[in-house]
Parts: C-alpha cells; sequence; structure tokens
C-alpha cells in the first residue's frame, strides 16, 4: 500500500473546519516552533536521516510504507524549528534552504501524526542517536491541535470531557452507573468519603464495556481493607486532551483528579488499569500542575504487586493454562511498570509464554494514543496490529492477558472486525478472582 | 603561494575558525533554549538514572536483541565505514601528525599499507553507503542536500588521501594541498549539516538513557 | 681559457692520450646517471668526438658560490674532464685566471664568436631593486649582463635554486628585489638544475646532455629535466619502508633515529621534493642528507625558504611566526571563533526566546532532569 499522505483529507471537528489556513500555520508555529526548548531542539537537530526508526515501527513494518517511517511524521517541524527556531534560522531563512510549513502539509501530516501514531515509543528504543521520537510527535501534535487540525474524534471527546468530565455524554452519570455496578456484583463501591488513603478512578472503557473490571478494582480494595474512595467529580481516568494534543485541556482535565486528590487527602491516586491515564498523571501532570504533586501516583498493577511482596495480598492458583500476557506501551515501555504483572502472574503461578517482543519492547496493540477512537485510521490500524495478533498466535497460549482496558477493547475490537478467536482478560479481575484470606498460605508457597 | 601551502597554510586557518564559530554558534544556540524541569517523582534515584543516561551511550552502539533482525545489516554498514574511517584518519602517521600539532600530543600509527588496505576498504562501504541510501526508499524519502553533501566532501577526502598516497594523476605535494583542502572544506561544511552529529550522539544518547531511567524504564 | 673551438673533441682527447675506449666507458657512466638506454653512452661518445667543443658562458649573480663549489666537485664527469674534454668554458669570473677588463673581454669575445650558439649558465638570482645596483660587475648591473647575454645564448641552464627559481634572495621579504632568470628572459630555452646547492653530478650530467644532443631534454612544470628530477625523494628513499611500516624517528636522538627510521616527522621534504639525492646521492655517492640523518630540507623546489619550518612536519598546518603553529597559536584561533559562535548562539537563542515569551501559551517542551 503506498498511500501519499496527501490522498486523506483532513478530518475535522466542525467547530474547528472554518479556521484560515494562515490562522492554521501560525497556529501550529505557536504551538511548536517558537515555542521549542533546547530538549526538542537537541533531539531535531540530532537526526542523521538514517531511517532506521522505520524498523522499530508496526505501521511501516505493516505496510512498508515509508511515509510511516517516525520521524518522517514530524518532518513539517523539523522543517518548522530549521527555519524558525534553530540557531541557523537567520541563515535558513535568508538563503531560503527550507520553505515555510503550509496549511496544506500540516494537513496532510494529520494522517501521520494521528491516525498512524500510537505514540507507543518504541521508535525511542530502536534510535542510534538516541532520539526520544514519540516526545517529538507528542509536541508535534500539541501545534497540529494549535492549527486546528486535532481530529474530529479526538477534538470532540476532548472538548467534551473538558467541559463535563466525561468525553461522551451518557444515558446515566458514570456516578450512577458505578453505584449499579457495585450493587450488580455485589461489591461495596466506597464513593465521596471525605478522607481516604488511596484515591480510585476508573477508565470510562471499563464502565461501558467492561464493568467486571470495575467490580475487581473495588473487590480487591476490599479484600486490602484499605481506606479508599472514588469521588464523582473526578471519576474518568482517561484524558482526552493528552490524545488531541492540547496541553491545555489536558491540563485541567489532569486537575479535576488532582483537586479531588488533595480534597480527600489522599496519599495515593491509583491508576486503574489504564496505561494512558498512567502517562498523563504520573509523568506529565505534576509538570502541568506546575509543581509536584501532594500525593504518590500509581499503578494498580505495581500497587498490587508491593502489596503481594509485603505479605497484605495472598493469591491462589489460577486455573488459566497455557497463558500469554501483552504489556501496555505506556505502562510499561514508557512507564516502566515491567516486574509487578510478571510478579502477580507469578504468585498465581501461571505458566506464562512470553511473546516474541516483550517487555519494553512490546508492540502497540495498534489501539494507543487515541487510534482507536478515530474512525478512518480502523482498516490501517487492524493492518498494523497483525504483528501482534501473530505473536499472540505464535505462543500457543489459552488465556490472552493484558493490563490495560484499552488494549483490552482494541483486541476485542479485533475480534469482532478480524474474526480473530482470542479473548483478552484483565490482569486485575484475575486477581480478584483469585484472593485468598492474608492468614492462608499463598499459591506459590512462598512469597514471590 | 602553491596549492599545499594554501592549503595548509591560510585555508586551513579559515576553515578552522569557522569550523569553532560554526559549532559553538550551534550548540550554544539551542542549548540556550528554554530548559523545563521535570517535577513528576522519579521512580528511580539520581544515581540510578545518571548511570543509565551513561550506560546508554555504550549500549545504543549494538541494537536491541529484538531489533537486530530488521536493522541488523544497516547498522553493521553503518557502523563498519564509521570504524574504518576512525582508523585511516586518527591512525595514518601523517594524520597523527597533523593532530598531534592542533593538540600537542601523539600517538602510535599503523604501518601506511594497512592504511592504505582500510581506505580501499571503507571507500568501498562508502559507496555502498550511498547505493543504500537511493535505493532504500525510507532513507531516500528523509534525504536532503545535507545527507548528499556531507558524504560527498567526506568521500572526496578519502578519495584524495588516496590518490595522494598512490600519486595518482598529479605530482604529491598536488595531491596533497587538494586532500588537505579538501579537508579544509569539510571543516567549513561540519557545524552546518549533519557532521554535527559526532557532538550530538553521546550526549543525545545519554539524555534518553537518563530520560526513560528516570521511570524506571528500559533504554 | 679563450682557445678557439674548432678543435674537435676526438682531436683533444687523443692529443690527452685518452682511449676510445675509455671515453665511450666514461660517457656510458654519464648516461647512465642520467638514466639514458645503455647504448646512449656510446651514441654520445661518438657524436662528442666528430663535434667541436662548444662555448660556455658562466655568469655569477647574486650567488653564495656554493653551486660552483658543487659542480667542481663532480665526480662522473669530473669538472676537469668537463672543462678540457668536453666544453670550451669561455667564461667564469670565479674560475678563470684572467680579470678585470681581460676577462670581460673573453666574455665578450665568446659571445660574439659563438652567437647563437653558445650555452649561457647562470648560477645567482638576478636582482633588480635599486636600478640593478645590489648586484654589478665591470659597473654593469647582473640585468643588464644577463640580457645581454641572454641575446646570443642557444640556451640557458639555471644552476642552482637562486636562479632556477630565486632561491633564498627572493625569499620573504626579497630586500634586492630579486628575481629568477625565467622572470627576466622570455625568448630562450630554460633548464633549470635547481638545488641548494644542485647535486654536481646533475648539472655535468645536465650540460653534457644537451651539448651532445644539442636538444632540450624533457622537462618537468618546473622546467627541470625529468631525468633526474622526475621522481620524488620519498619514493627513493631507503628510508622508505620504515614510512611504510610507520616507524618513525620522533626526535633526533631517540631510538627511532639511531635506528635509521624515517624522518617524516621530524619534518623531512622528501615526499614533496623531486630531485636524485636518494640515488646518485653526494661526494660521489657517498651520502645525502637523509641518509646521514638529517631530513629534507626540500631545496630543490621553488620557494622551500618559505614553505613553513624546516622542522615542521608536511602535513602540519603552516602558520604563525615559525611557519608551525603551535598548539598555543591554534588555540588561540579556535578559542576566539568559538567565543564569537557562542556569542552568535547566544544571540540566536535570545531571539528564540523572545518570541517564545511572547506567546502566552505555556511552553509546549517536554520536561527533562531535576529542578
Amino acid at each position: 500500500m503506498s498511500n501519499p499522505a496527501g490522498t486523506f483529507a483532513a478530518n475535522l471537528a466542525p467547530a474547528e473546519a472554518a479556521r484560515t489556513p494562515d490562522s492554521r500555520v501560525a497556529g501550529a508555529m505557536r504551538g511548536f516552533a517558537q515555542e521549542v526548548g533546547a530538549l526538542s531542539a537537541f533531539r531535531l537537530e540530532s537526526c542523521i536521516h538514517c531511517g532506521i526508526c522505520a524498523d522499530a515501527c508496526h505501521f511501516y513494518i505493516a505496510t512498508e510504507d515509508p511515509q510511516y517511517t517516525p520521524i518522517w511524521k514530524v518532518e513539517p517541524f523539523k522543517q518548522a524549528y530549521k527555519r524558525e527556531a534553530s540557531p541557523f534560522a537567520p541563515l535558513f531563512k535568508l538563503f531560503g534552504l527550507k520553505r515555510e510549513v503550509t496549511a496544506d502539509q500540516l494537513a496532510q501530516w494529520q494522517h501521520l501524526l494521528f491516525d498512524s501514531c500510537n505514540m507507543c515509543g518504541r521508535c525511542s528504543l530502536i534510535c542510534p542517536m538516541g532520539i526520544d521520537v514519540a516526545a517529538l510527535i507528542g509536541q508535534a501534535r500539541h501545534a497540529m491541535f494549535d492549527a486546528g487540525l486535532a481530529p474530529k474524534e479526538l477534538y470532540e471527546k476532548a472538548a467534551h470531557q473538558h467541559a463535563t468530565g466525561q468525553p461522551e455524554a451518557s444515558t446515566e452519570p458514570y456516578r450512577d452507573q458505578l453505584l449499579a455496578i457495585g450493587a450488580r456484583f455485589g461489591v461495596g463501591i466506597p464513593l465521596d468519603q471525605a478522607e481516604a488513603d488511596i484515591m480510585l478512578c476508573v477508565p470510562r472503557t471499563d464502565i461501558e464495556q467492561y464493568p467486571s473490571a470495575v467490580a475487581a478494582l473495588a473487590r480487591v480494595m476490599q479484600h486490602l481493607g484499605v481506606s479508599c474512595t472514588f469521588r464523582s467529580e473526578g471519576l474518568v481516568a482517561e484524558n482526552y486532551g493528552y490524545f488531541a494534543g492540547s496541553k491545555q485541556w489536558q491540563r485541567d482535565i489532569s486537575l479535576r483528579l488532582i483537586e479531588q486528590a488533595i480534597a480527600c487527602k489522599a496519599k495515593t491516586l491509583l491508576i486503574p488499569e489504564c496505561g494512558q491515564a498512567y502517562t498523563a498523571l504520573r509523568w506529565e501532570a505534576a509538570d502541568l500542575y506546575g509543581k509536584p504533586l501532594p500525593f504518590a501516583v500509581r499503578a494498580v498493577t505495581e500497587f498490587l504487586a508491593d502489596e503481594l511482596q509485603a505479605g497484605r495480598l495472598k493469591l491462589g492458583k489460577a486455573a488459566t493454562g497455557k497463558t500469554t500476557f501483552h504489556d501496555p506501551c505506556q505502562l510499561v515501555r514508557k512507564g516502566g511498570v515491567n516486574d509487578a504483572p510478571r510478579a502477580l502472574m507469578k504468585a498465581m503461578q501461571i505458566d506464562l509464554h512470553e511473546l516474541q517482543d516483550s517487555g519494553a519492547f512490546s508492540y502497540c496493540c495498534g489501539g494507543g494514543g487515541g487510534v482507536v477512537d478515530i474512525a478512518r485510521a480502523a482498516p490501517l490500524r487492524y493492518r498494523s496490529m497483525q504483528l501482534k495478533l501473530h505473536e499472540i498466535e505464535a505462543t500457543g497460549a489459552e488465556t490472552f492477558l493484558t493490563s490495560c482496558s484499552d488494549c483490552r477493547h482494541t483486541f476485542d475490537d479485533a475480534k469482532t472486525h478480524l474474526a480473530w478467536e482470542k479473548t483478552p482478560h484483565s490482569l486485575l479481575e484475575l486477581v480478584a478472582a483469585n484472593l485468598l484470606p492474608t492468614g492462608t498460605p499463598s499459591a506459590a508457597g512462598n512469597r514471590p | 603561494m602553491d596549492i599545499l601551502g594554501l592549503a595548509r597554510g591560510p585555508a586551513l586557518k579559515v576553515a578552522l575558525a569557522v569550523f569553532c564559530v560554526g559549532v559553538a554558534w550551534r550548540i550554544v544556540g539551542f542549548a540556550l533554549l528554554r530548559i523545563r524541569f521535570d517535577l513528576s517523582k522519579p521512580r528511580t534515584s539520581v544515581m540510578r538514572y545518571v548511570s543509565g543516561g551513561l550506560l546508554a551511550i555504550g549500549t545504543r552502539s549494538w541494537p536491541h536483541r529484538q531489533f537486530i533482525g530488521r536493522t541488523g545489516p544497516g547498522e553493521a554498514l553503518g557502523y563498519s565505514y564509521h570504524l574504518g574511517l576512525f582508523a585511516v584518519v586518527l591512525l595514518f602517521t601523517p594524520h597523527i601528525v597533523f593532530l598531534g600539532s592542533l593538540f600537542g600530543f601523539t600517538w602510535p600509527g599503523l604501518p601506511s599499507s594497512i592504511i592504505t588496505v582500510l581506505s580501499v576498504l571503507t571507500l568501498t562501504l562508502f559507496l555502498a553507503v550511498l547505493f543504500r541510501r537511493v535505493t532504500n526508499r525510507v532513507m531516500r524519502m528523509l534525504s536532503n542536500f545535507d545527507d548528499y553533501f556531507s558524504w560527498f566532501i567526506t568521500m572526496l577526502v578519502l578519495v584524495t588521501g588516496l590518490a595522494a598516497t598512490a600519486h595518482l594523476g598529479a605530482p604529491y605535494e598536488t595531491l596533497l594541498g587538494v586532500h588537505i583542502l579538501s579537508f579544509d572544506v569539510l571543516l567549513i561544511w561540519f557545524p552546518f549539516g549533519k557532521l554535527m552529529h559526532a557532538f550530538y550522539i553521546f550526549p543525545s544518547r545519554a539524555i534518553n538513557g537518563a530520560v526513560l531511567a528516570r521511570k524506571g524504564a528500559v533504554s | 681559457m679563450t682557445r678557439g673551438n674548432t678543435e674537435l673533441v676526438g682531436e683533444i682527447l687523443l692529443r690527452h692520450g685518452i682511449s676510445r675506449r675509455s671515453f665511450i666507458k666514461y660517457c656510458t657512466a654519464a648516461a647512465s646517471a642520467m638514466a639514458l638506454p645503455p647504448g646512449m653512452g656510446a651514441v654520445m661518445a661518438e657524436q662528442l668526438r666528430q663535434a667541436p667543443r662548444p662555448s660556455v658562458v658562466y655568469l655569477s649573480f647574486q650567488e653564495c658560490t656554493g653551486c660552483l663549489e658543487s659542480l667542481t666537485r663532480s665526480f662522473a664527469p669530473t669538472i676537469e674532464s668537463l672543462i678540457f674534454d668536453v666544453i670550451s668554458l669561455d667564461y667564469d669570473d670565479t674560475l678563470m685566471a684572467a680579470a678585470g677588463e681581460a676577462a670581460e673581454a673573453a666574455r665578450t669575445k665568446a659571445m660574439h664568436d659563438n652567437f647563437g650558439k653558445y650555452v649561457l649558465v647562470v648560477d645567482g638570482s638576478v636582482p633588480t631593486g635599486a636600478g640593478g645596483g645590489y648586484c654589478t660587475a665591470g659597473g654593469r648591473s647582473s640585468v643588464d649582463i644577463l640580457r645581454e647575454a641572454a641575446k646570443g645564448a642557444a640556451a640557458i641552464v639555471c644552476v642552482g635554486t637562486c636562479s632556477a627559481f630565486g632561491g633564498i634572495p627572493f625569499a620573504d621579504p626579497n630586500p634586492t628585489d630579486a628575481w629568477p632568470v625565467s622572470a627576466i628572459v622570455g625568448d630562450k630555452p630554460i633548464i633549470n638544475v635547481s638545488g641548494c646547492p644542485p647535486i654536481p653530478e646533475v648539472i655535468t650530467g645536465t650540460l653534457l646532455q644537451f651539448v651532445t644532443t644539442g636538444k632540450i631534454p624533457d622537462l618537468d612544470e618546473h622546467r627541470r629535466p625529468k631525468s633526474f628530477f622526475g621522481t620524488s625523494i620519498h619514493d627513493r628513499c631507503y628510508r622508505r619502508p620504515f614510512y611504510d611500516q610507520g616507524k618513525f624517528a620522533k626526535s633526533f636522538d631517540d631510538e627511532g633515529a639511531r635506528n635509521g627510521w624515517c624522518l617524516f616527522e621530524l619534518g623531512c621534504k622528501g615526499p614533496t621534493t623531486y630531485n636524485s639525492c636518494a640515488t646518485i646521492k653526494w661526494n660521489g655517492g657517498t651520502s645525502f642528507p637523509i641518509e646521514s640523518g638529517h631530513p629534507c630540507l626540500g631545496c630543490a623546489e621553488p620557494n622551500f625558504w618559505d614553505k613553513g619550518s624546516f622542522y615542521s612536519p608536511l602535513s602540519a598546518p603552516a602558520w604563525g611566526k615559525a611557519g608551525q603553529s603551535t598548539p598555543l597559536e591554534i588555540l588561540e584561533i579556535a578559542g576566539a571563533a568559538a567565543a564569537a559562535g557562542a556569542v552568535l548562539g547566544v544571540a540566536s537563542a535570545g531571539v528564540s526566546r523572545l518570541r517564545q515569551h511572547r506567546s502566552e501559551r505555556p511552553s509546549g517542551d517536554e520536561p527533562m532532569g531535576e529542578q
């Protein structure tokens, strides 16, 4: 498939469709070239055009289409940097060595920056110059948002979440749905407690698609007997501002959770099985907040592994048979939560068969970075996720686990659209199903 | 003044000055852009991510096992012509004498017959590198004037050097003059193109390594 | 010395009791020194025997007489045999017995009698400053003498780097406004026999070659006979294997110097100098500078005096007072340039940051490190 970026017209929300080309270019330049800092400048300076990053990217590997080379996805911004903000910018301008970025060019790059990049960070591990390409793409997305070129789906969900706290309207508010899930699964949902050690939040994907995962979270917390609470005003874990490239909205959406955590004097903000929420809150929120967060941010997987280590959590043998595990990029490659899921699986005596590319080198499910929400990106996404599906098949595993709802949703979607046979399961749910009273000896005999 | 006198006299002086101006300009020019400090709580100690950064300088020279199947041949080609170039540049006695007069100290060299063999090998690799750049669709798409000119000028220095030692085509002193003159041009071009990666590669790897190690992630 | 030159060389040889056989031997030796084919010796001998001795006028200008000193130490052919047997040296103010007006009269006569046929040998550069007053003979400037003598010459042989390329008088700052012969005389064939001094056998060999064949030999781009100046000292140097093995003397008294290793690092100009020192050698083939442990100065090349220090390696940067750039001088340039570059860098970063400041959004850059 050789599909030049130009064949894709921009996919825009009505609110952003009417902007003039000049205002788009000015917005993009404001968002990127003029605000480029020393670190991103260094990354742009360092590229030697070796093209090796292509070999890390599942979009390129699946299509062999050169336009999906990761660093090419920021080409207009490289061009803008050289012309506008680099040390030799006056020379580039004076001799006309780099052309001005045009609105058309930006519109063409929407496909490359949003539809065909999960910001999974695999290219950042392959680059011989050590360029963090994914970080550059994140910045380019900010500029695209400022140019009014965020894809319609991401823009609208981000705007909605920014305004209401929910990415989309629901028949019943999430708060009520949360309580209903508790009632249905027979587990207590701690909600709006004035004070708690741990503040919980929930992926909207789980509320809408995987209520069992919500119940599992509540059940595990109940089992551990820790002081925790959900907060109605800060329920949703995902941050569509991050996907759409809006720094401002990302900040405001994160602030809802930060303020609620401060209000209930939480020592820990616990991120459920949601990789993107982990990146947004664990690594990016403090910067947007403007000071260090007054509480810890932890992924539920690493929290449970620590409880296990401390002896407060005992797990029974899980009868999953031959099992394999998908490492969510944001948690593992970009977040460093590498050993925790394996410690939990070991405690449940799971017969783990690692994927060919596992841990930090795991391929993305294809849905990350908001791609799973972009309708027109679906055909390319299905194509690029084949790599992952083949690796899963190759293990011959009966059970397929992961620890991110977005990944789970993406795999479930493949099940529907690609007639794929496997069902992705939640590691958290498996833990919840194999809890042992703390007095009993754990399945693994000793502590892991 | 003859071409050799020009090449190692005034032209070299000008080239060295342009080189220093350009390198300092370029590095200071981006390093003084805004630096923001990460407010998120690191997963690891300062020691761990500093050492992670330093480690990445070395480890990034060898592709991770998971990548080697796809990138191995290309990286082998890339690194081997660099090694050939380093050997020829740093271990040929006339070069050592040249560098010695710049830095004030010298080191032992290799026999010139070995250097000649290495130069010819490096030259072959250089041609292969160009062939790869124009035939590989990804590389061709990414390439611009900088890539081709940087290749050309490095190649020119290599070829004129070989011609000078082999006395091909003109008297030795003329060839030597042309060789040094082409090196002068390379020095002048250096700060403006991708040759700057010589300065960037290690700090860049170190920063990436440190950023990832700070999160406790693999780099 | 103002003998008539009607007598044939063969007759003179007979008078001196020199056999035909030994004359052929002599010519063969000379021919091989010039790297001519072996058969040329006999041809030369035969031609010489049939030829009247050609008249030679030897003019000395701004020079040190080193070239003549060298010439008188020629072994094959010896200067005596050359002068007495092969040529008729009609004027040489240093060697001739006559002096003053008698000497000048001899020159005038030789030039008159052999107009268009004599060989003019010049040693020394020609000063043109102060109306030519820096070097005069018999009240006439060298420029005048040269111009007059050049008119009737069949060819001019410039002996020594001074007459060939200007040499030391021509070197910066050239106070006498000295020039090589080729800068003064444009309409005569010129053969340069450079060197400071030239190798004696190269001088005599070149003269012999010209007088026997009557032809200008093959010359290089500096008008030097290719037979003597065709290859570089470096290419014929017995120390070349050490260069190829990367074995170099680093100082004049180190192990490498004692072992006779290559003198490249001590500034040897062998690679860029074309002469026969490494093959014909000096003092009857006894030795040459490199053999006695000193790097080649490159004295047979134009401007050798102005090409930087004799002890600065060929590939080293060459500027600065001593002709060899010291690390300190290089550091000064590099430092000043880097400082200028840093100022430009600060300026360009400042401009970019000013533009950032004007926009109101929070910085788009990703954070790094600790606060």
